[in-house]
């Protein structure tokens, strides 16, 4: 029997008298990808900061091979092996690109190994993967939106993490840039990093997932394999509202 | 019985902090800026109920508008045609930058009056009375009550004129309230002159009970930033229960700690309040 | 481009004068001496609060809290225990500076921004407050420290202090160290995201200010032959540091020492021509510096789009 690898228990979070997540449980697979939907408010940032540790649960708690992720520091998480983007991208502006990624390789999960000269080795390589190298000399702050999420996504793949949580990375992409980052994904995940992934674009966490869990109102409403839960009358009314789905139900397309 | 004695001491010296913190609080809280020459436009207005009183016999009571006005006409032009121009800028620079002003006026100061204590006696400067074994002075206890009109009239006037609402709203939003006409620019000169303005004020109330000289008011300015802190930024309210607890405070810790160790006192009091409740006694917490 | 030491050529200029400077002594000019004496002691001062104020982004305006522990502790060491060797004065200096960084840090580095910089500012006050009120360390009086045999050893003393406290900071800019000071400065919950536990290295970036300053201090209480509360923790010795690093350029090995020099100089001219008002220019050089260059000289060398870029950034800065 293989020992649990993460595991969302119950978890509830309540700001002063608003319940942002109402006891919320699944299982995250290794290896998996894990699309996390739902409408806007449902709870997805929250979860995932109660994931990444950033928040401490109310109730409840995350378990990453059996450790409460709540008991651990902020700064000491990527040393677990969980790493995240952030839905808001702010590098640190006056530092290159290379070294805002170095500085990821210094202080992550592998980072006691890693001196200067090998964790900028590394940070190049990494920029090499998420396409940014001929853009490693530059300041973060010259950077374009699209530009910034690469930037992201290779800060916290420098942290070696075992799990990724990525917030909203594809939001105000184009097409091209959208397929592009599907695929930096997959290549992601086929070397070995469990994927849990926050999107609004239904085609692309369709494309990507393996599973899906969808958030309404701070509850699960859904989980399950892409098509049946994306095909599901619940979803698309917590989406779409009580009156659309009744008004499909009455005329289908 | 000291105790009493002590607190009422503390009650009185604390109205005057209120004026002090009230200024500070002002500027800091709807410009974000930390107003380290804040002493050095005290010490403008104690000066100017000085030379008042010296030459035209001027009560130093009837010198408070005065020093209000004058102190507020120049932080008006020291905002608008100095300070403007880093005014969004990091902490660092609006911080060297007051603190450079600071060294400016007050050595001009030293120039002008020399660095030699003087004081204000008026006929009234010992005057006293005793409730039971408190003694009160008339010249303290009247110092309060002017402190405390100040505070009321400040209230009432940032809550009700039109200045002072858009003044509020400046301070939430300052790029939606440039949307909405505000004269971003003028408003801030207009509330880093009110600061200085109060400053001056509490410099002239002051100088009725201390003696002057021209490094008299850096002091006050750790004494504004901890009134603030302790009572709560933003309110007038906060800077008025900040000033007098602290008054009180400052009053207890000369008694039982010793006179000789203010900023001492001072420098825990921060400490406690910003590590146990940072918002302060009255403030409201900020996400 | 990259690294965080700052504009490479700028450096190496910075270098060869102290360099130069190390041969004033050969001089034989005690007001040259004094002068050089006084660079080298301000430019580590400046050093030392570069480091937790440029580099890792906390304005202290309480270090001199730090160059007076180190003087008195030199001048301790004296008085009560007639040592004689420098060399053991800077060491217990370094210590008691390290010390109570590190102790005073923990609750105070809590603080941000505008608390944090009022914070050490009424720490320094407070201290010079506590000393004054200790007889055991000379009270308001203060006391008389050790005098050397040679005069300019104390010179040698204060250009081996600055030159290893330009040193430390050019090694640690190099370093993993250097980084995480700047990713704290940059965005501190960023940091905490990608591994930097921020206490642990605000503590040692304000430490190691901490041991740059009481050296010093430790050298200047013998250089000077008397401390008192107000000598050791002078105001001027608090700000000019700041100011120095901000004209050379915060957040760069070069900038310290450069802006030393020039303020130096300033001060040494308007000193000898006006004597009675030179504060109040100095005040003014301060607001000018402050507007006209608010991230010091070797910022502008280092801008793409040189002056206009400056300009722009200005312009941000009003209302």
């Amino acid at each position: 029997m293989s020992e649990a690898f993460l595991t969302i228990e119950d978890v509830e979070m309540h700001f002063g008298g608003l319940h942002a997540l109402d006891g919320v449980s699944f299982e995250v697979e290794r290896g998996s990808v894990t699309g996390l939907i739902g409408p806007n408010g449902s709870g997805k940032t929250t979860l995932m900061n109660c994931v990444s540790g950033v928040c401490k649960p109310t109730r409840g708690s995350v378990r990453f091979h059996g450790r409460r992720i709540a008991d651990v520091p902020t700064y000491a998480v990527c040393r677990l092996g969980i790493a995240r983007t952030f839905q808001v991208v702010k590098p640190f502006a006056n530092l290159t690109v290379r070294e805002n990624v170095a500085v990821g390789a210094m202080y992550g999960r592998n980072g006691r190994e890693r001196g200067a000269r090998a964790s900028f080795e590394r940070a190049q390589e990494l920029c090499e993967i998420v396409g940014l190298s001929h853009l490693a000399g530059r300041l973060a702050s010259e950077l374009t939106v699209p530009g910034r999420k690469r930037l992201e996504l290779a800060k916290a793949l420098a942290l070696d993490p075992e799990v990724l949580l990525l917030d909203e990375v594809m939001a105000g992409l184009n097409a091209t840039e959208v397929d592009e980052a599907l695929r930096l994904l997959r290549t992601v995940n086929e070397g070995g990093v469990t994927l849990i992934v926050v999107e609004h674009l239904m085609k692309a966490i369709a494309s990507i997932s393996t599973t899906i869990v969808v958030l309404a109102e701070g509850k699960k409403i859904a989980q399950g394999a892409p098509a049946e839960v994306l095909a599901s009358p619940q979803v698309i009314e917590a989406y779409l509202g009580s009156r659309y789905a009744a008004r499909q139900r009455q005329s289908p397309p | 019985m000291l105790f009493w004695q002590d607190l009422v001491n503390g009650i009185l010296v604390g109205g005057i902090f209120a004026v002090v913190a009230l200024g500070f609080s002002l500027v800091w809280g709807i410009m974000n800026i930390i107003n380290l020459a804040h002493g050095a436009f005290i010490m403008m207005g104690a000066y100017t109920a000085y030379v008042l009183f010296a030459t035209w016999h001027v009560d130093p009571f009837l010198s408070i508008p005065i020093g209000f006005v004058l102190l507020y006409a120049f932080g008006y032009c020291i905002q608008r045609f100095v300070i403007n121009y880093v005014v969004r800028a990091p902490l660092l620079t609006t911080f060297l930058l007051t603190f450079g002003l600071s060294l400016l006026i007050v050595n001009v100061a030293l120039l002008i009056f020399h660095g030699d204590t003087k004081g204000i006696t008026t006929s009234y400067s010992g005057a006293n009375f005793s409730i039971g074994a408190v003694t009160v002075g008339w010249t303290k206890l009247w110092t309060l009550l002017v402190a405390l009109a100040i505070t009321a009239i400040m209230h009432v006037w940032l809550s009700s004129s039109r200045t002072g609402r858009a003044i509020r709203a400046m301070a939430l939003d300052i790029d939606a309230a440039q949307l909405t006409g505000v004269r971003v620019s003028h408003l801030y000169a207009v509330v880093f002159g009110l600061g200085a303005g109060l400053a001056g004020a509490a410099g002239v109330l002051i100088s009725l009970s201390y003696s002057l000289q021209p490094s008299m008011g850096d002091p006050f300015v750790i004494t504004a930033f901890v009134c603030c802190v302790l009572g709560g930024l933003g309110t007038v309210q906060g800077a008025l229960v900040g000033g007098l607890v602290y008054g009180v405070l400052e009053s207890f810790g000369a008694q039982y700690i010793g006179t000789g160790l203010q900023d001492a006192v001072a420098l825990v009091v921060l400490l406690l309040v910003l590590i146990v409740r940072p918002r302060g006694i009255l403030g409201k917490v900020t996400a | 481009m990259g690294g965080i030491t700052g504009n490479a050529t700028a450096l190496r200029v910075t270098v060869g004068i102290l360099v130069l400077l190390a041969f004033v002594p050969l001089l034989h000019n005690g007001y040259y001496e004094n002068l050089g004496r006084s660079v080298l002691m301000f430019a580590t001062l400046s050093l030392g609060w570069n480091l937790i104020g440029g580099y890792t982004g906390y304005v202290s305006f309480g270090n001199v809290a730090f160059f007076g522990l180190g003087a008195y502790t030199s001048a301790a060491l004296w008085q009560h225990w007639h040592q004689q060797s420098l060399l053991v004065a800077v060491l217990c200096a370094i210590v008691v500076g390290v010390v109570f960084a590190a102790v005073l840090g923990l609750p105070i580095l809590r603080l941000r921004g505008h608390y944090f910089a009022i914070a050490t500012l009424g720490m320094a006050l407070a201290l010079q407050e506590i000393v004054a009120n200790i007889d055991w360390l000379g009270a308001g009086a203060g006391y008389a420290v050790r005098p050397l045999d040679a005069y300019s050893s104390y010179y040698v003393a204060m250009w081996i202090v600055c030159a290893g406290s330009m040193l430390a900071t050019y090694l640690i800019a190099r370093s993993k160290l250097g980084y995480a000071f700047v990713a704290i400065r940059e965005n501190e919950e960023a940091a905490a995201v990608l591994g930097v536990d921020p206490t642990r290295y605000k503590v040692i970036a304000w430490a190691i200010g901490a041991a740059m300053a009481a050296a010093a201090g430790a050298v200047f209480a013998g250089a000077n032959g008397f401390i008192d509360p107000p000598t050791a923790f002078a105001t001027d010795s608090n700000v000019f540091p700041i100011v120095m690093a901000l004209l050379g350029g915060v957040g760069t090995v070069a900038g310290p020492l450069i802006g030393a020099i020039i303020l130096t100089a300033i001060n040494e001219s308007l000193w000898s021509r006006f004597p009675q008002i030179h504060t109040l220019f100095f005040g003014a050089v301060i607001v000018l510096v402050v507007v006209f260059l608010p991230r010091g000289l070797l910022w502008l060398l280092d801008t793409r789009g040189g002056w206009r870029a400056v300009a722009a950034t200005l312009g941000a800065y009003r209302v």
